[in-house]
């Protein structure tokens, strides 16, 4: 079986591919349109570098080849949705081609990753008429082409989770759940291939591809042949349906936009960050460091940050030490560590490599060391810590006197004990290790009893 | 006389004002250049009703320049072609004679600037446009380097040819008013790389002529061409004949490249959102549009739909729309070779003079084709040109056109200001 697929998400930019119009904001149909994206005469395209950029750092992370020189396409075709009935889309120099994503072991090859505009979208309503809303009309889309190296639905699924993580990371998007990718599935069960165009979300992806698998499947086994075509995927039905017969290619007539010219990617890339594929974190992770697989891959997949701080914090001391502190304190703190710039981040790092080097040593306590790195992750001011020492057994008996129900409490279940040992920390601040307090509110409260 | 007067006399606009204000240049921009206030129907049926939200910025800039907008001038079908008889608006007559055409595809500008006393035309040209007309209505045409002039606002034929430029009877407003609409536009990419205006560049002081120029033009343009040159010789300029092998493939070639584009322009109008729209809605998306564009696309745009759609699928492009593109390459390489050493290239501008309508009518296609022969080489190459009124033959104008590398719109204008001050230009119906 092969599948290969191609696979359309949205780019972050704050305005469309091609005008000023803001990609988001306004859900009124029709409000967050102008001249140029409602294709009225008269009306240039201007390009929104960003969006190249985004497309770049895609390209990059890849390892697609990436071109000297590139420009935009019309793809034209008539369509009510699609203002100037062509599409501004990459045809003969897409930004980036020939690269690979490693899924686990496997790579998978990227024929290409282009830029192109999203048309408008269409409600039909109640009497057969249909109203179009140009919103959409001009969103910047990346659109990335895989060979067909996929073996398997559940494997589809795999390979577009992971690789959106990486998409997401890479654009620096949230993570917005399934809905937000849309894939055309090519799939071949023995020499002819079918396309289901327009498949929304992992789960319809793996859904369609599966059922297709069956269909070609039993089509084979009854002597038939699988014919080339287009096919639906029928979300309320779970099944794909004909669309059209294709025994021709579909010609769209590209040519260069005249209006735009060419750009320089290449040029444009050097100042484009390369993000490495999370796959290839994990094994490197394992790799260099020893860290167990599973380990390495939960810390990869709680942000690539967590990964960068690992190593940091590992290439400072060692493989466990940088385990313990990343998995307890540095996990606590993910959307605090993701919110910060590069620059801040890596001296957060050195600071953060530089305490569990002090604890290591024994010139902290673990307990210092966790409030301190906490604070330092979580952008809250380093607390003093040593200042505040004073004697342990006087403060603990102090708060014993001032919270004495723990001790009633503390007969029925050992755990009120915490509740001592809660407050004891946050007034030494570290200047004890966690289990010096332990022990000595224990000692203290049971002679009490 | 007002607007109304000289359009009666010669159907020069497609829509005009007669509310003219006193103490301000007026000029006029031709149909498919957006103007606030007035329909721009591009020459085309199909456009009727569309009025724009905004200016163009050429219109923006020559109204921030103090002058008044008193009309859009008359264009052959979204500039397909070169007759300046296409247009939806009716036909412009020839200032010089009533029965013969004024030339395209800026026709009505090209009147207008022969007719209307200090008037200065903005015009279009997506290969000839300029030339063309201004030739044969006996007027100064400039045509600008692609890039130069923003075409925010120029409603697009071929992309990669079209371009605003001027008309005028003197060319000296060449000199007043191109750095008005020069310059850098962020709503028009193309505009944004070019280089500053330079007019302080001399006229020029040596020219090349294709070697084979004599027999590509008619008996009556020759003498008057060969006087010209002989003209130029004598205030020193140095004439050497040059060859331009690419020439033959030109007009081919800019056929392809321009409906190729062209037709991908002309995709976008459907009868909704703009211009006509008003179809029967009751019918589905393919045969509403379907209808509303052979009911109002004229045969220009029909054609030239087919035709740019068949040159560039699949199974053919490679030998037509790719073909051209080389060929495009191959004539800015070979003009460039030549401006090595040489100021200027001069060349007569169109074959003849303009044609009779019972002429023009018995043309096929590719028989009318001879018009632009000698335009299109440095339309597809988007090099800058003039053209100059250069001497008369039985009464109509014959005109002279000049081009220079890119960028050096300084050069043609000083040639041609040169040339204005000792050609003798007659009026319009002053000639027998
Ligand atoms: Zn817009």
């Amino acid at each position: 079986m092969k599948i290969g697929l191609e696979i359309h998400v949205q780019l972050p930019t704050k305005s469309k591919l091609f005008c000023a119009c803001p990609t988001s904001g306004d859900d009124l149909p029709n409000s967050r349109v102008c001249p140029g994206c409602l294709g009225f005469p008269g009306f240039k395209p201007t390009l929104n570098r960003k969006a190249i950029e985004y497309g770049l750092a895609l390209a990059k992370m890849f390892g697609c080849t990436i071109p000297e020189a590139s420009w935009f396409s019309r793809k034209t075709y008539f369509y009510p949705d699609l203002s100037r009935h062509y599409q501004g889309t990459q045809f003969a120099a897409p930004i980036g081609s020939n690269g690979t994503y490693a899924l686990g072991k496997k790579k998978i090859r990227i024929r290409r990753v282009h830029l192109e505009e999203d048309p408008g979208s269409i409600r039909r309503v109640g009497d057969g008429s249909a109203l179009i809303d140009y919103n959409r009309s001009g969103v910047p889309l990346v659109e990335i082409v895989t060979e067909p190296d996929l073996s398997s639905p559940a494997e589809a699924r795999r390979f577009l989770a992971d690789m959106l993580r990486d998409v997401r990371r890479t654009l620096g998007m949230r993570d917005d759940g399934d809905r937000t990718v849309r894939c055309d599935c090519n799939i071949s069960v023995g020499k002819e291939r079918c396309e289901v165009k327009n498949v929304t979300g992992l789960r319809n992806v793996e859904r369609c591809l599966q059922y297709e698998a069956v269909r070609q499947t039993r089509v084979l086994k009854a002597g038939g042949v699988v014919e080339r075509e287009t096919r639906n995927y029928d979300e309320g039905r779970k099944i794909t349906t004909s669309a059209r017969k294709k025994g021709y290619e579909d010609d769209y007539g590209y040519i260069g936009e005249p209006d735009l010219g060419v750009f320089r990617p290449r040029a444009m890339a050097e100042s484009v960050c390369a993000t490495e594929m999370s796959s290839d974190i994990v094994g490197r992770l394992v790799g260099d460091y020893g860290l167990d697989p599973k380990v390495a891959e939960q810390i990869v997949h709680t942000s690539c940050r967590m990964a960068s701080l690992f190593t940091t914090v590992a290439d400072a001391t060692d493989t466990e030490t940088s385990r313990y502190w990343v998995m307890s304190v540095a996990s606590d703190h993910k959307d605090a560590l993701d919110a910060i710039s590069d620059a801040e981040f890596g001296d957060v790092s050195v600071i953060a490599a530089d305490l569990a080097v002090k604890q290591k040593a024994g010139e902290i306590t673990d307990t210092e060391c966790a409030i301190r790195m906490g604070c330092l992750l979580g952008g809250e001011d380093t607390p003093e810590c040593s200042v505040a020492r004073g004697n342990l057994e006087e403060i603990i008996n102090r708060l014993i006197d001032e919270n004495p129900g723990v001790l009633g409490d503390y007969a029925k279940n050992e755990k009120a004990l915490n509740r001592i040992i809660g407050l004891a920390m946050r007034e030494t601040r570290g200047a004890y290790s966690s289990s010096e307090v332990v022990l000595t509110a224990k000692k203290l409260v049971e002679a009490r009893l | 006389m007002k607007p109304s007067g000289y359009n009666s006399r010669y159907g020069m606009f497609a829509s005009f004002s007669d509310d003219v204000p006193e103490g301000k240049f007026q000029f006029s921009a031709s149909d498919d250049i957006l103007a606030l206030g007035f329909e721009a129907r591009c020459g085309s049926e199909i456009l009727r009703g569309y009025v724009p939200p905004e200016d163009s910025t050429a219109v923006a800039a020559l109204r921030e320049a103090g002058g008044s907008l008193v009309g859009k001038t008359a264009i052959d079908e979204f500039k397909i072609c070169s007759f300046g008889m296409t247009a939806e608006c009716g036909v412009p007559r020839n200032p010089y004679d009533p029965d013969r055409c004024c030339g395209g595809s800026s026709a009505g500008a090209a009147a207008a600037a022969a007719t209307i006393p200090g008037h200065v035309a903005l015009a279009s040209s997506s290969g000839a446009g300029i030339n063309v007309p201004a030739s044969f209505c006996g007027v100064y045409g400039l045509t600008p380097t692609w890039g130069r002039v923003s075409r925010h606002g120029l409603i697009d034929y071929a992309g990669s040819c079209d371009r605003i430029g001027l008309m005028s009877a003197d060319p000296a407003d060449f000199r007043k008013l191109l750095p008005r609409i020069s310059f850098r536009d962020p709503r028009d990419p193309s505009s944004m790389a070019q280089p500053d205006l330079d007019l302080g560049l001399g006229a020029p002081k040596s020219v090349a002529v294709f070697k084979d120029w004599e027999w590509m033009v008619s008996k009556e343009v020759r003498p008057i061409f060969e006087n010209a040159l002989a003209e130029l010789g004598d205030k020193g300029v140095r004439v050497d004949a040059v060859e331009l092998p690419s020439l033959r493939y030109a007009v081919a070639a800019h056929r392809a490249i321009a409906a190729a584009e062209g037709s991908t322009s002309l995709a976008r109008y459907c009868g909704l959102r703009y211009g006509r729209q008003d179809g029967d809605l009751s019918l589905g998306f393919d045969e509403y549009f379907t209808n509303m564009r052979s009911e109002h696309f004229g045969m220009a745009a029909k054609f030239a739909s087919v035709f740019g759609t068949y040159v560039r699928m699949m199974d053919v492009r490679g030998s037509y729309y790719m073909d051209a593109v080389a060929v495009r390459g191959a004539l800015v390489a070979e003009f460039k070779r030549i401006f090595e050493n040489h100021d200027a290239v001069v060349l007569p501008t169109v074959p003849t003079v303009a044609p009779r309508f019972d002429e023009i009518k018995g043309l096929g296609l590719q028989e009318s084709e001879y018009v632009e022969t000698l335009s299109l080489p440095h339309g597809l190459a988007g090099m800058p040109h003039v053209t100059m009124p250069c001497g008369y033959a039985s009464g109509m104008p014959v005109g002279m056109q000049l081009l220079a590398d890119h960028w050096k719109e300084g050069t043609v204008i000083a040639a041609a200001e040169a040339w204005s001050k000792s050609f003798k230009t007659i009026k319009p119906g002053a000639v027998k």
